[in-house]
């Protein structure tokens, strides 16, 4: 029973520890070798399904803190990383408290409204605080692709979540 | 109506302040440090520039741990396929020697003509390099927004901002952050890089600017000026940055400039410990 809960525990550890891996590892999910305009940013599709999801397995501490760690890999200003996610996160909670059942579909078009905020915030301080020069079309790729590709992680996600954690909602 | 602005305000604080059975923080003060320290970074004051210093070092390392699975499981598949490929290697391997020897002969003319040509000039003996800091790549991670590598080494080794860094003597990009045991490496193809370059038999002089795509491009060149595919490019040296005539890439027939280091497959690089005249960045 006892090896069972901690199996039961790592499971719903994973979606934490791919946060924290991707932001502090060399893994990317800028597939520009392959085709050059794709990148997508796949913390915040995690951030903002399991808070949806399941909040007790991603709490904000958790979110602030890969966000510092990711602003250092990558070398942005510290704290800009955290902010957006935290903002993804605070979407994600008020759409969780107002909303009883969520579709597919539902989550998808709060997610735009979710990114469009965390993107905003994220490139204006960028702009306006930072030395910092990023190409607009880059940001509009990014935040295209994120979006498009979040029906398909969602999918995943669900799967590891019935599969793994259990399929009660939050 | 109050009811649903009622709805609104409490679904809003709700998000922003409550804290879960096994939360800690709630959002709302999270915001409020992330913006604490977002401010304390970007006005730069010592004791942050020396805390994230120490981080910086500290988070490297452990990027660099990491990712050892991802840098180990390729490395592996190219170990069995290049022990595959061993007897093609060695006879290409035969043919780029005997092309090297020959290009030593030519090698020895170029260089005691060039030498003359100068005294010819009077310029300024520029002389070779031999201060450098060669550096291990510890994270590699390829960002959609800047093109930048982490090494392993950083003011211990006097490396200061500005500092040129090449692999096998082409310029791969510059140094624009550096804490004391490792240093970040702005790479020619990120959109903040600008190099004065000069290229063809009339010494063109253009800026290399990257656009964050794998190929920089040439722009303030002469007007109507025609493209020509294949022609060495080479820093200029005119910022006082870079040393004149180290190698950068090969030109396109549209203008963009086929660097001659990959810039997603470095592995180890070479500092050039030469002080910018001026501050950089």
């Amino acid at each position: 029973m006892a090896k069972l809960n901690i199996v039961q525990k790592l499971f719903a550890a994973g979606p934490l520890i791919l946060l924290y891996y991707l932001s502090i590892s060399e893994i990317d999910t800028n597939l520009e070798k392959l085709f050059e305009v794709f990148s997508l940013n796949l913390q915040i599709i995690i951030i903002y399904f399991w808070i949806i999801k399941r909040p007790n397995l991603m709490g904000p501490g958790h979110i602030f803190l890969a966000g510092l760690i990711n602003d250092v890999v990558m070398g942005f200003p510290l704290g800009i990383s955290s902010l957006s996610y935290l903002l993804v996160c605070f979407v994600g909670n008020y759409v969780r408290n107002k909303s009883v059942n969520t579709t597919i579909a539902s989550d998808w078009f709060t997610f735009f409204i979710a990114l469009i905020f965390a993107n905003l915030l994220f490139f204006t301080l960028l702009n306006n605080f930072s030395e910092v020069a990023i190409s607009y079309a880059k940001i509009g790729y990014n935040t295209f692709f994120t979006l498009f590709m979040f029906p398909v992680f969602w999918l995943l996600f669900n799967f590891y979540k019935i599969s793994f954690i259990g399929s009660q909602d939050a | 109506m109050s009811v649903s602005r009622d709805d609104f305000s409490i679904a809003f604080r709700s998000a922003l302040l409550q804290r879960g059975a096994t939360q800690k923080f709630s959002i709302f003060s999270l915001i409020i440090l992330a913006i604490v320290i977002f401010f304390l970074d970007v006005y730069g004051f010592k004791a942050i520039k020396t805390t994230r210093s120490f981080i910086n070092d500290v988070v490297y390392r452990v990027t660099y741990l990491a990712s050892t699975p991802t840098r180990i499981f390729p490395g592996i598949h190219q170990g069995i396929a290049s022990h595959f490929n061993l007897k093609k290697e060695n006879e290409e391997l035969r043919q780029v020697i005997e092309r090297y020897k020959s290009l030593d002969l030519n090698l020895e003319y170029i260089s005691n003509e060039n030498k003359n040509l100068k005294k010819v000039l009077d310029t300024e003996n520029v002389e070779s390099v031999s201060n450098v800091v060669l550096a291990k790549v510890l994270v590699d991670r390829n960002s959609p927004f800047l093109k930048s590598i982490i090494i392993n080494k950083g003011s211990k080794e006097d490396i200061v901002k500005g500092m040129p860094v090449t692999q096998n003597k082409y310029l791969i990009g510059r140094i624009v952050e550096t804490n004391y045991l490792s240093s970040r490496v702005l790479l020619l193809n990120d959109l903040n890089s600008r190099i004065p370059v000069t290229f063809d038999d009339k010494s063109t002089q253009a800026i290399l600017t990257g656009g964050g795509t794998r190929k920089p491009t040439l722009s303030y060149l002469p007007e109507d000026f025609q493209f020509k595919e294949g022609i060495t490019v080479f820093a200029s040296g005119k910022d006082g940055i870079f040393t004149a005539g180290t190698p950068i890439g090969k030109t396109t027939d549209y203008g963009a400039v086929e660097l001659f280091v990959d810039p997603n497959q470095l592995s180890y690089v070479t500092v050039n410990l030469i002080k910018p005249s001026k501050e950089v960045f």
